[in-house]
C-alpha cells in the first residue's frame, strides 16, 4: 500500500510539473506579457518601453531559465535599472544588492511569487480564497450529498417503478440545468425585486464574513443541484444492480421485511460507486464554482482564477493551477484507496 | 468662503453680464466665473444669487461607517492614474489644489484662492495658511512646485497631467519649463505661462492631480500614506474591498473651512463589472452607495424606493476609425470618405434609445457638449444612409468589412451593436468584436474601429486637447490635422468664451467634415443610494468628496 | 394592432388544461402515498398461463392518472394543430405553431417512419421501445429539424441581428415597429417572443441560436471522438510505452480545470499567436488518419479499390482540411485564396479546438477500456489467429463490438458540450458578441432578467430542453442497449 501511495505521489508530482509548465508556457507569450506590461506599467506604453519594461523586470530571459526560478532551482535573476538600481527576484528593488538576499528563491523555498493583481503574496491569497470556497463547498456537500443518496436509493430499490421513473427524470432535469441557467432562475424567483418573494439575497459577498442561510442558500444549492442529478444517477446504478444480486433476492424471498433488506443488506455495498463518483465530483465542481462566484460575487477561490486569467497574472496562475491539479490529483487517489477499503475484493497490486 | 477677494477678474464680470443677458446658463457662468480665480460664493454674488448653504451637510451626525459599491483597480501613482475609481480610494488622504464641484464650479481646497491676469498668463496661488501634512509638517509653496514638477514630468509613461500642463511642458527637456513657477513666499506662486491657457486651474482639479507629499516615492501610495487628508487607509486589496478610516491624530484643515469630515469609516467593495451584480448588492443591503447606475437598472432602483441623483455631464461614447491604424497593410479609414459615410449612416438619436435608453442628450459628432462654456450651435450632422453607401462606393470601399471594437460592458457594447446594425441597414458590411476590460484597455488607442468612453472635463478646449490634437498619448482616432491644431491653439488662448465659441464653431464644423468621430450621445449619469446618505450626489466626473459623505442623523 | 395573448382564439381550452394538469399532479402525489400504505394488488395467474392485472385502489388511482395523462396531452395537442391552422389568431403559441409547421412535418414523418420499420433498423430501432428514448428521440430531433429548417430560412421571422428601437425589451406578442421609417410590407407582423434589450426578435435568435448548437456541438464532439479513438485503440492494444505516454498526457489534460484551460486558450491573445490554428491543424488532422486507416484496412487486399477510395478520401478531405486551417491573413496561409473553399472566424475555430480538445481525453479514456476488455474476447483472438492486421482487428473487430457505450456517452457528449458552450458564452469567451447562440444570449439577457424575464428565459429553456432530450435519449439507448 505504501509502495502505491508513493507511485501515485510521483505521479502526482510529475503531473504539476508538466501542467505548470504548459501554464507557464502560455502566460509567458508574447501577447500575454505585452499585456502584463501594459496593466502593470500602464495602457498607453509604446513597443519599446513594453520592451525594456519587461527587460528589466526579467521577463525577457530563456523560458527555461524562469521557469527554474519560479521552481528555485535557478538562481534568482538580478538586473542592474536604468537608474542604477538594481532589481532581483528575490529582493525588490535596491541601491545595491542586499546582503541577506538569498540565491534561490522559488516554489522549492516556499515562495509561491507575487500576485500582480492583488499586490500581495500568492500563497497567502490563495490559502485565504481557498477557506472562502472551503467554506461553500462543505454547505454544497452537506446539501448534495444526502439528498443525492436519498434520491438515488429510493429510485434505485425498485427498478422501473413509478417511483424510480419520477425520481430518476428529477435527477436528469437537474443534470440538463446547467449552473449559469438554474442560477439565474433561482435569482430571478427568490431574490429579484420583479417577482417579490426575496426570501434570499442574490448576492454572497456578506457571506465571505458572515455566512447566514439568507445569503449563502442560493450559491450553494446552485452548484448542489446540478452535481445531485449525477450523484442520484450513479447511486441509482448501483443500487439497481445490487438489488438484483443473489443474497438480495434470497432475503426478498425469505420474507425479510422490504425495508430491512434495503437499510441492511443493500445499502452498504451500493454506496461504493457513488463513494468514488463523489470523490471525483470534487474537480468537476470547480466549474460550477467558478460560475457560481462568479455570478453570486463570493470572492473565492474559483472567482481568484477568473481575475488572474483575464488578467495574465502569472504567479497566482501557476499558484491555482497547482492547487487545482493537487484537487484533483488527491481526489483520484482518495476514491482509490477508499474504493480499495471499502471492497474487499479488490486487492492493490 | 474662508478667503478674500481682492479683485475680481474682469471676464468673470463679463460673463456675469452673459449670464444675465440669458447668453450663458448659471452652470457655465460659474465654470468660467471660477476658473478665472473668482470665488464660488463671490460668483453667486456677481449675478444676484446666494450660494447653496451647507445646509444638507448639518444634517450629517458624526460618525458611522458608509458602504460604497466601487470597481478597485490596483492604486498607482496618481499622476499615471487612468481610473476615477483609483482617485476616489486615495481621495480621502490625498488631497487636490482644487476641487470640481457638481454644479460645474470650481473650488480652492490646498490654494486659498488664485489670480489671472487678462490674457490668461500669469497665474498667481496663493497656498492656504494652516494646512498640515498628516505626518506634522506644513504645507507650503514649495510642496505645490514639486507637485507641479512632478505633473510636468513627461518623461514618466502614462503621465497624463503632463498632457493636462503642456504650457508648462519644456518640449526640449520634457520637464517643468525652467522658471515658469516662481515660489514668492511660503504661501504665494507665480506661474509665467510661454503662452495662454485658461484650462491650467480646471487641470488642477482632474483625478490625476492629487497632492501627495515631497517623500512620495512614485510607488503605491497607501505604502506610506502621507496626505493632507482627514482619513487613513486602513486595507487596500485591490478588486476586492478598501477602507479608509478617520484619522484621529491629525487636525483637518477643512473642518472649519467646509465642515467634515462626518464619517468614521468608509468602505469600498468591488462587485465586478456586472450592473446586475451592483443591484443585488443595494437590493440586499450589503452597500448604502452604488457608484453609478446603468441604463435600465436606473428604473428597477427607481422602484425600490432609493434615493436617485442624476448629472448632466459631458460624458459620452465616441465610436471612431483611426486614422492611421492598418488592416491587413492598407489603412480603411485615412479617406475622410470612407469616416464621414460611417457617420452619415448613424441617427445618433436612434443610438441614444437603443444603446442608453435615452438618458442623455443627442451629440453632434464634434465632441463640444452643450454645457461646455464654448459650446457653438452648428447644424447637426445628416443622416443618409444611400448617401454614405454612394459615399463608401466613390472611395472604393463599398465592400469592406468594418470590424468594430469594444469593451464588455452594458451601454457600450449595447450602442456599439446599435451602430453595427444601422451600419449594415446602410448596407454597410460590420463585423463585431467584443473585448474583455483587461484586453481592451492594452490597445484601445490603436484598434481601427472602436467605441471608446470619454469622461467629461470642465472646457470643451481640454478634451480636444487631450484627444484630437495631433500626437498626443490618447488620440485614439490618429487625427492629424494642421488647421485643427492652430485653430485649438488659438481657442485655448481666449478667456471670453463668447469670443472662443466663434473658433469653436470652426472647430466643430472641421471635426464633423473630417468624420473624427461617430458621437451618438451625451450621458446623464446617475447614482442610487439609501435615503439615510448624505452628500453622495451623482458627481459629473464621478468624484466622491469623502469629507462631504455622511448618514443622516 | 393589439399586443396578442398567449392563446387567442384557444383560450376557452386553458381552463380544462388546468384542471387536467392538476388532476394530474395531485393524483400522482396520492399515489406515492397510497403506495407507501398499501401493498400492490397481486397480479392473478389465469389458467390458461395469461397474468390479469389486480383491481386494488392502487390500480383505480393508477388508471386515473393514465386519464389525466391522456387529457393533458390531448389537449396539448389541440393546442398545436390548432395553432397550425389558427395561425396569429390563436395567439403566440398559434404563431409559434405556424412557423414550425416544417419542422412538426419532418417530426411527425420521421417518427412515423422509424416507428414502422424499427424492427429493421437495430439499435436505432429499439430505441422506440423505450419511452424515455422516444421522447429525448423527438426533443433532439426537434431542435435539429428547427436549427435546419431555421438555417433555410423557413422559421425565422425576423433577422436575428437585425434591431428595431421601437421594440426594445418588449414583452413577447407585441406587434412589430420600427423606430424610423415604416414597416416593410411583408414582414411578420409581431414579435412572437418579444424583443431583447436591442429590440432583436427573441423567437428569432432562439432559432438561429440553434443552428450554432447545432453545428458546433455534435462536430466537435465527433471530432472529440474520431481523435480518441484513434489514439486509445493502439494505445489499448498494443499497450506498452505508447499506452503509459497518451494515457499520461490523457490524465494531464483531465487534470486541468476546464475553465482554466478555456481561459488560457481562448483569448484573442492567444488566438494572435496562432497557437489554435496550429492545435486545429493537429485535430482535424485526424479524420483523415482514421478514414484512411479504416478504409486501407479493410480493402488491402483489394488494392485497385482501396487505392481508388484512398485518393478520393485523401484528396477531398485534404482539400476540406487545408481550406479549414489556412486563412488569407491568419499565421498558416497554405492554400491560395483561389482554392480556399472557406474561412472560419478565429473565434469559432478557437472555441471549436478547445471543445475538442477538452472532451478527446476522457474519449481516449472511454475506448481504452472497452477496448482492453473485448481485446480479450475469443473472436478477437480468432481474427489474430486468422491473420488479420492490427489495424483490421482493432477498427473491424474491437470498435463495432463497443460501439453501445460509445453512442451512448456521444449523446451524453453532445449535451456536455452544449452546456460548455453555454459557460464560454457566461465569460464572453470565444463567440462573436452579437452571436444568438443560447450561452451568449443567456448571458445577455440574465443582465436585466429581474425586469425582463423573457430575452434570457427562451434561450434558457431552449438549451434546457435540448440536452434534456439528449440526457433521455442516452438513456433509452443505453437500457436498449443492454438489453441485448
Amino acid at each position: 500500500m505504501a509502495g502505491f501511495i508513493l507511485r501515485r505521489f510521483g505521479i502526482m508530482i510529475l503531473t504539476a510539473l508538466c501542467l505548470t509548465f504548459v501554464v507557464f508556457f502560455l502566460t509567458n507569450l508574447a501577447p500575454n506579457l505585452e499585456k502584463l506590461a501594459k496593466t502593470q506599467g500602464n495602457a498607453r506604453m509604446t513597443d519599446a518601453e513594453v520592451t525594456s519594461w519587461l527587460a528589466n523586470r526579467g521577463y525577457d530571459q530563456n523560458i527555461f531559465v524562469k521557469y527554474g526560478e519560479w521552481l528555485g532551482v535557478v538562481p534568482g535573476y538580478v538586473i542592474e535599472q536604468p537608474d542604477g538600481t538594481y532589481r532581483g527576484r528575490c529582493f525588490d528593488q535596491a541601491e545595491a544588492i542586499p546582503d541577506d538576499a538569498p540565491r534561490f528563491c522559488g516554489v522549492v523555498q516556499g515562495d509561491w511569487g507575487y500576485s500582480s493583481v492583488f499586490r500581495d503574496e500568492v500563497l497567502g491569497i490563495i490559502g485565504l480564497r481557498l477557506g472562502l470556497t472551503g467554506k461553500l463547498m462543505f454547505w454544497v456537500m452537506m446539501v448534495m450529498v444526502p439528498s443525492a443518496l436519498i434520491l438515488g436509493v429510493l429510485a434505485g430499490m425498485r427498478e422501473g417503478s413509478r417511483l424510480d421513473r419520477g425520481l430518476s427524470s428529477i435527477s436528469i432535469v437537474t443534470t440538463a440545468t446547467p449552473e449559469y441557467v438554474s442560477g439565474v432562475i433561482l435569482i430571478t424567483v427568490f431574490a429579484s425585486s420583479a417577482v417579490g418573494l426575496k426570501w434570499f439575497k442574490g448576492t454572497a459577498t456578506s457571506a465571505m464574513e458572515n455566512a447566514t442561510f439568507e445569503n449563502f442558500f442560493l450559491p450553494v444549492i446552485t452548484i448542489a443541484l446540478y452535481g445531485m442529478g449525477y450523484i442520484a444517477r450513479m447511486t441509482r446504478a448501483s443500487m439497481a444492480e445490487v438489488m438484483q444480486q443473489q443474497y438480495i433476492r434470497t432475503a426478498i424471498l425469505k420474507g425479510v421485511p422490504f425495508r430491512q433488506v434495503v437499510l441492511k443488506h443493500a445499502l452498504r455495498n451500493a454506496l461504493i460507486a457513488p463513494f468514488t463518483v463523489i470523490m471525483l465530483q470534487f474537480p468537476w465542481l470547480l466549474n460550477g464554482v467558478v460560475i457560481v462566484e462568479t455570478l453570486f460575487n463570493y470572492k473565492g477561490f474559483g472567482w481568484t482564477l477568473v481575475q488572474a486569467a483575464s488578467n495574465n497574472d502569472i504567479e497566482l496562475l501557476l499558484g491555482v493551477s497547482v492547487v487545482s491539479v493537487f484537487v484533483v490529483l488527491i481526489t483520484q487517489l482518495i476514491s482509490d484507496i477508499g474504493y480499495v477499503y471499502l471492497n474487499p475484493r479488490i486487492r492493490v497490486s | 468662503m474662508s478667503f478674500v477677494k481682492t479683485r475680481i477678474h474682469p471676464a468673470a464680470e463679463m460673463h456675469a453680464q452673459e449670464h444675465l443677458d440669458g447668453q450663458i446658463d448659471r452652470r457655465e457662468f460659474l465654470t468660467r466665473a471660477t476658473a478665472l480665480g473668482v470665488g464660488a460664493a463671490a460668483a453667486y454674488g456677481l449675478i444676484g444669487a446666494t450660494a447653496p448653504g451647507k445646509a444638507m451637510a448639518q444634517e450629517a451626525q458624526q460618525g458611522g461607517t458608509l458602504r460604497i459599491q466601487m470597481e478597485l483597480p490596483a492604486l498607482k501613482d496618481p499622476r499615471v492614474a487612468d481610473w476615477s475609481e483609483i482617485a476616489n480610494q486615495t481621495r480621502g488622504w490625498l488631497e487636490y489644489l482644487v476641487e470640481y464641484q457638481r454644479d460645474g464650479s470650481l473650488r480652492p481646497m490646498l490654494l486659498e484662492g488664485w489670480e489671472v491676469n487678462d490674457d490668461a498668463t500669469v497665474y498667481t496661488l496663493k497656498v492656504r495658511q494652516g494646512v498640515t501634512w498628516n505626518n506634522g509638517d506644513a504645507f507650503t509653496a514649495q510642496d505645490v512646485l514639486h507637485n507641479i514638477t512632478r505633473w510636468c514630468d513627461q518623461e514618466v509613461e502614462g503621465n497624463s497631467m503632463a498632457g493636462r500642463l503642456k504650457t508648462l511642458v519644456d518640449p526640449e527637456t520634457k520637464q517643468l519649463l525652467d522658471g515658469a513657477v516662481k515660489v514668492m513666499d511660503d504661501h504665494t506662486l507665480e506661474i509665467t505661462l510661454p503662452r495662454p491657457d485658461i484650462t491650467l486651474i480646471a487641470s488642477f482639479a482632474d483625478y490625476p492631480a492629487a497632492v501627495v507629499h515631497q517623500s512620495y516615492d512614485n510607488g503605491d501610495p497607501a505604502a506610506n500614506p502621507i496626505g493632507t487628508g482627514p482619513y487613513l487607509p486602513v486595507e487596500v486589496s485591490p478588486n476586492v474591498r478598501t477602507v479608509i478610516e478617520r484619522n484621529a491624530d491629525h487636525e483637518w484643515w477643512g473642518t472649519e473651512v467646509y465642515g467634515g469630515p462626518y464619517l468614521d469609516r468608509i468602505e469600498f467593495t468591488d462587485y465586478g463589472t456586472d450592473p446586475a451584480a451592483w443591484l443585488a448588492a443595494i437590493e440586499s443591503e450589503e452597500v448604502d452607495m452604488l457608484y453609478e447606475s446603468v441604463g435600465e437598472f436606473i428604473e428597477i432602483m427607481d422602484s425600490l424606493g432609493l434615493e436617485k441623483s442624476d448629472a448632466v455631464t459631458a460624458n459620452t461614447l465616441v465610436i471612431r476609425p483611426n486614422q492611421v491604424a492598418e488592416v491587413n497593410g492598407m489603412k480603411p479609414y485615412a479617406d475622410a470618405r470612407v469616416r464621414r459615410a460611417l457617420a452619415m449612416a448613424c441617427d445618433n438619436s436612434v443610438l441614444l434609445e437603443l444603446g442608453y435608453a435615452g438618458l442623455g442628450e443627442v451629440a453632434e459628432n464634434h465632441h463640444v457638449c452643450p454645457i461646455h462654456p464654448e459650446y457653438a450651435k452648428i447644424d447637426a450632422p445628416v443622416y443618409d444612409p444611400e448617401g454614405a453607401m454612394a459615399l463608401l462606393e466613390e472611395a472604393g470601399m463599398a465592400d469592406y468589412e468594418h470590424e468594430l471594437i469594444c469593451l464588455d460592458s452594458g451601454f457600450q457594447r449595447d450602442t456599439s451593436d446599435a451602430v453595427a446594425a444601422q451600419l449594415r441597414d446602410a448596407g454597410i458590411n460590420v463585423k463585431r468584436t467584443i473585448l474583455p476590460g483587461s484586453t481592451f484597455w492594452n490597445d484601445w488607442a490603436k484598434f481601427p474601429f472602436s467605441a471608446t468612453e470619454w469622461n467629461m472635463r470642465p472646457l470643451g478646449v481640454q478634451v480636444l486637447a487631450l484627444a484630437y490634437r495631433s500626437g498626443e498619448a490618447w488620440n485614439e482616432s490618429g487625427f492629424a490635422n494642421e488647421q485643427f491644431d492652430s485653430l485649438l491653439e488659438e481657442a485655448m488662448a481666449i478667456a471670453d468664451a463668447g469670443q472662443r465659441s466663434e473658433i469653436m464653431a470652426k472647430i466643430e464644423k472641421l471635426m464633423q467634415d473630417e468624420g473624427v468621430i461617430i458621437q451618438p450621445y451625451w450621458r446623464s449619469i446617475y447614482r442610487h443610494y439609501l435615503a439615510k446618505v448624505i452628500g453622495a450626489e451623482a458627481h459629473p466626473t464621478f468624484e466622491i468628496h469623502v469629507y462631504k459623505l455622511g448618514l443622516s442623523a | 394592432m393589439e399586443p396578442l395573448s398567449w392563446t387567442g382564439a384557444l383560450a376557452p381550452l386553458i381552463t380544462p388544461l388546468w384542471i387536467a394538469a392538476g388532476a394530474l399532479v395531485a393524483l400522482a402525489i396520492l399515489r406515492f402515498v397510497v403506495s407507501l400504505l398499501i401493498v400492490p394488488a397481486q397480479s392473478v395467474a389465469l389458467p390458461d398461463g395469461t397474468l390479469t392485472a389486480g383491481s386494488g385502489p392502487l390500480e383505480l388511482i393508477d388508471r386515473a392518472v393514465r386519464w389525466a395523462l391522456g387529457s393533458v396531452l390531448a389537449l396539448l395537442a389541440l393546442f398545436l394543430i390548432g395553432g397550425v391552422i389558427l395561425d396569429l389568431s390563436a395567439g403566440i403559441i398559434g404563431g409559434m405553431a405556424r412557423r414550425l409547421l416544417p419542422v412538426w412535418i419532418a417530426l411527425v414523418a420521421t417518427l412515423a417512419l422509424s416507428y414502422t420499420f424499427r424492427r429493421r433498423l437495430g439499435l436505432y430501432g429499439k430505441l422506440f421501445d423505450s419511452t424515455i428514448g422516444t421522447v429525448g428521440f423527438a426533443l433532439v430531433m426537434f431542435w435539429v429539424f428547427a436549427a435546419f429548417f431555421g438555417a433555410m430560412d423557413l422559421i425565422a421571422t425576423f433577422d436575428p441581428l437585425a434591431q428595431s428601437g421601437a421594440m426594445k425589451n418588449e414583452p413577447p406578442g407585441t406587434p412589430f415597429d420600427k423606430m424610423i421609417g415604416d414597416v416593410d410590407e411583408g414582414a411578420y407582423p409581431v414579435y412572437l417572443l418579444g424583443g431583447d434589450n436591442l429590440g432583436r426578435d427573441v423567437f428569432s435568435r432562439m432559432v438561429s441560436g440553434a443552428w450554432v448548437v447545432v453545428q458546433i456541438a455534435p462536430l466537435a464532439t465527433a471530432f472529440a471522438f474520431m481523435v480518441g479513438i484513434t489514439l486509445g485503440l493502439p494505445a489499448a492494444y498494443f499497450g506498452g510505452k505508447f499506452d503509459t505516454i497518451l494515457t499520461f498526457l490523457a490524465n494531464l489534460i483531465l487534470a486541468f480545470p476546464v475553465i482554466l484551460l478555456f481561459y488560457l486558450l481562448v483569448t484573442p491573445e492567444i488566438i494572435e499567436t496562432g497557437i489554435p490554428t496550429y492545435m486545429s491543424a493537429v485535430i482535424f488532422l485526424f479524420p483523415i488518419l482514421f478514414l484512411t486507416i479504416l478504409l486501407n484496412a479493410r480493402y488491402h487486399t483489394r488494392p485497385a479499390l482501396r487505392t481508388g477510395l484512398l485518393v478520393a478520401v485523401i484528396l477531398g478531405l485534404g482539400w476540406i482540411y487545408l481550406s479549414l486551417i489556412s486563412e488569407p491573413f491568419g499565421v498558416l496561409p497554405v492554400l491560395p485564396e483561389a482554392l480556399d473553399l472557406f474561412d472560419i472566424p478565429g473565434g469559432i475555430l478557437t472555441v471549436f479546438v478547445s471543445v475538442v480538445f477538452v472532451n478527446a481525453p476522457t474519449v481516449f479514456r472511454i475506448v481504452r477500456g472497452l477496448a482492453l476488455d473485448i481485446k480479450t474476447r475469443d473472436y478477437v483472438a480468432a481474427a489474430q489467429t486468422r491473420g488479420e492486421g492490427p489495424w483490421y482487428i482493432m477498427l473491424w473487430e474491437i470498435l463495432p463490438n463497443a460501439r453501445g457505450p460509445l453512442i451512448v456517452d456521444f449523446c451524453l457528449r453532445v449535451g456536455y458540450t452544449t452546456i460548455l458552450l453555454g459557460t464560454l458564452g457566461f465569460f464572453g469567451l470565444g463567440l462573436p458578441p452579437e452571436s444568438p447562440d443560447w450561452g451568449s444570449t443567456i448571458n445577455d439577457g440574465r443582465r436585466l432578467l429581474a425586469i425582463y424575464p423573457h430575452p434570457a428565459l427562451a434561450p434558457a429553456i431552449a438549451l434546457l430542453t435540448l440536452v434534456l432530450g439528449l440526457n433521455l435519449l442516452a438513456d433509452g439507448l443505453r437500457e436498449e442497449s443492454l438489453r441485448d
